[in-house]
């Protein structure tokens, strides 16, 4: 059984589809890369599976439910953290780690117990009575994973996640991935480093015009284009090259 | 470069469309309808109390002090921006073709501000006052030309000191305004010729220092900034101005209202909405502003029926706006994504006005028994502003 079914998903933000024909699923325990340029359609499939943005064609299904069937556990399934962390304002810390818990029914016993970890892990306890006003970007970046790990879902969307952070948040954030594949949680990341893509994600897809060019282990992907010994900064510019060359004749 | 009475032009064009824009939401909505009843209110408790004004009353000195005040309200408005300050630096000797157009409008879009006081004051000037109405028609013109001293005066004394010590200026100003305007209602024409001389001189003085000096475009950019901001915060109350975000503040005095939203799934966009409430300066201060205003009305206004009009309309007025500024839905929120109820926060913004309007009740209904009550009908006030609150979120959209 699969954490996330995405079949035939084609959708945009007006007529014109931004992504077409997408289909790929994550199984428990996955650290799934979605690689792509600037304008692939990345933040548009991530937008679909949150379920900001309605599929024009195919569908979506989180833990074997679609948003229709079951809107509850479809957004109970899954924790996002956006490329810019969205935070309110008028909350702390401390309260927003509060509304989470609420918001997905935590008790306030698990609610100590986890945020406890995550603080210390992220070094943020001393700062639990802060406005968002006073973090700085990577902070801010912290809150939102701290947030999202809070809840412990079956799987995690992450947009970006190494933009902004520093090297000891990046470490954390990936011993935290680790830690929760561990449990049968899967991870769906998307990011433009390739290298850290390439040693930590199982599977990648790789999207370019929205739609997905290959997908699967580095050792599929470098059949795939013939290229054995290849990086994943090597298949990459080797895909771009072949789709202008494609276009251009 | 195209010259600076083209650049006027523009700014002025763009500068009328965007009020347009906003204040077309302001006075279609409710306001228009607050206004109605609070002026009508107000004007019948003042034609009320006028027929049995006592004759000490210092009709002169109150009259002097506020339309005082607001001629000495006389910021200028310059529609500068800040990349003027580079772009419009090589212009500078000719600047004064720009500032000339923008004194102008700064005097003509101010002086409602001093003339529909001045008009609401002559049935108190002539009654109480005992004002002759050829003193009034002089005294008119009179304000008409301090208006434009204020204006000129403003304008000079920020360019003559580079922005520094403008309140110092404004505190002299006030003054001259207020001895100038009961001067006009209480000595000879003649004398007030006299005085005039100090109050030219006065701005002679600065005229003179800021010829030579450089414009600072810094205080006057600010100026211009605040004002747009001071707007767009105004027109926030009545429909999404997009990038405003309001300062934030604890307040940790009303943290233990907070125990009223207890910890479960159920009440996490209350825990959420009350928050917002309390700690957005936007919002609070709208709701302490109006209650206040209501307290006062509810203690100080002596004719029942006017009351009950007065705070309905206001009760109505923070009942809408609140559940406006609350509802402002142009950007992402991370609750969106949370698995609440579609229409979760809808009522807990209904539940947190609901509530912020009991307090609001509560407190006219001490202020009223603080203020010692004269009509027992007017116990039923806060019930009156609790009606209005609950008959407002159910018809508003």
């Amino acid at each position: 059984m699969n954490v996330l079914e995405v079949r035939a998903v084609t959708g945009g933000y007006t007529r014109k589809p931004v992504i077409h024909d997408l289909s790929f699923s994550i199984a428990p325990g996955e650290l799934v890369g979605l690689i792509g340029l600037n304008g692939a359609g990345k933040s548009t499939t991530i937008k679909h599976i949150i379920g900001l943005m309605n599929p024009k064609d195919g569908e979506i299904r989180l833990n074997e439910v679609t948003m229709k069937e079951n809107i509850d556990k479809y957004r109970s399934s899954f924790s996002y953290i956006p490329e810019t962390p969205v935070l309110y304002d008028e909350l702390t810390l401390r309260e927003h780690l509060e509304l989470t818990a609420m918001s997905y029914g935590l008790n306030q016993e698990t609610l100590a117990t986890r945020s406890e970890v995550l603080l210390k892990e992220f070094r943020m306890e001393k700062r639990l009575n802060w406005f968002p006003s006073h973090f700085s970007k990577g902070m801010r970046q912290k809150v939102m994973i701290m947030c999202a790990f809070l809840v412990n879902p079956s799987l995690y969307i992450i947009d970006e996640p190494f933009v902004g952070l520093d090297p000891l948040g990046i470490q954390s954030l990936l011993d935290q991935m680790n830690e929760k594949k561990k449990t049968g949680a899967s991870v769906l990341m998307s990011t433009h480093i390739l290298s850290t893509a390439e040693r930590y994600c199982d599977r990648i897809l790789l999207l370019h015009n929205g739609r997905i060019r290959a997908q699967g282990t580095m050792k599929d992907l470098r059949d795939a284009f013939n290229m054995p010994l290849a990086t994943l900064d090597d298949l990459y510019i080797a895909m771009t090259k072949e789709q202008d060359h494609e276009e251009l004749t | 470069m195209k010259n600076l009475h083209d650049v006027w032009q523009k700014r002025f064009l763009h500068y009328v469309t965007e009020l347009q824009k906003y204040l077309k939401y302001v006075f279609t909505g409710h306001l228009a309808i607050v206004i109605v009843f609070v002026l009508g209110a107000g004007g019948y408790q003042y034609s009320e109390w006028l027929k049995t004004a006592p004759s000490n009353f210092p009709a002169i000195w109150l009259v002097a002090i506020i339309i005082g005040f607001l001629l000495t309200f006389s910021v200028s408005v310059t529609l500068l921006r800040e990349p003027d300050q580079v772009y419009l630096l090589p212009l500078e000797s000719k600047l004064m073709v720009f500032m000339k157009k923008a004194l102008l409008w700064t005097f003509w879009s101010q002086l409602y501000l001093v003339i529909l006081p001045f008009i609401i004051a002559i049935p108190l000037l002539r009654q109480v006052g005992d004002v002759q109405p050829l003193t009034l028609g002089f005294a008119f013109l009179f304000i008409l030309l301090m208006k434009w001293w204020n204006v000129q005066v403003e304008f000079t004394f920020g360019w003559a000191n580079g922005g520094q010590g403008v309140w110092g200026d404004r505190i002299v100003r006030l003054i001259v305004n207020i001895i100038v305007i009961v001067a006009l209602f209480t000595i000879k024409p003649v004398y007030i010729l006299l005085l005039s001389l100090p109050v030219i001189f006065y701005y002679v003085t600065w005229k003179r220092q800021m010829l030579g000096q450089p414009f600072p475009y810094e205080h006057f950019v600010k100026i211009e900034q605040n004002r747009m901001l001071r707007f767009y915060r105004f027109a926030n109350y009545f429909t999404d101005v997009p990038h405003i975000r309001g300062s934030i503040h604890l307040r940790p005095w009303v943290s233990s209202f907070y125990r009223l939203v207890p910890f479960h799934q159920k009440n996490a966009q209350e825990f959420l909405v009350f928050r917002t409430f309390v700690r957005t300066d936007d919002t609070f201060y709208l709701w302490l502003r109006l209650t206040a205003l209501s307290s006062l009305g509810a203690v100080f206004i002596d004719i029942p029926i006017v009351v009950m009009i007065f705070v309905a309309a206001l009760a109505f007025a923070s009942a809408i706006q609140i559940k406006q500024a609350l509802s402002s839905s142009s950007e992402f929120r991370m609750d969106m994504l949370y698995p609440l109820h579609e229409s979760a926060r809808n009522l807990a913004i209904l539940k947190v006005v609901r509530i912020v309007q009991f307090f609001q009740a509560l407190i006219i209904f001490i202020a009223l028994l603080v203020g010692g009550l004269e009509h027992t009908i007017l116990y039923g006030l806060p019930i009156v502003v609790v009606l209005v609150s609950e008959v407002t979120l159910k018809m508003s959209k």
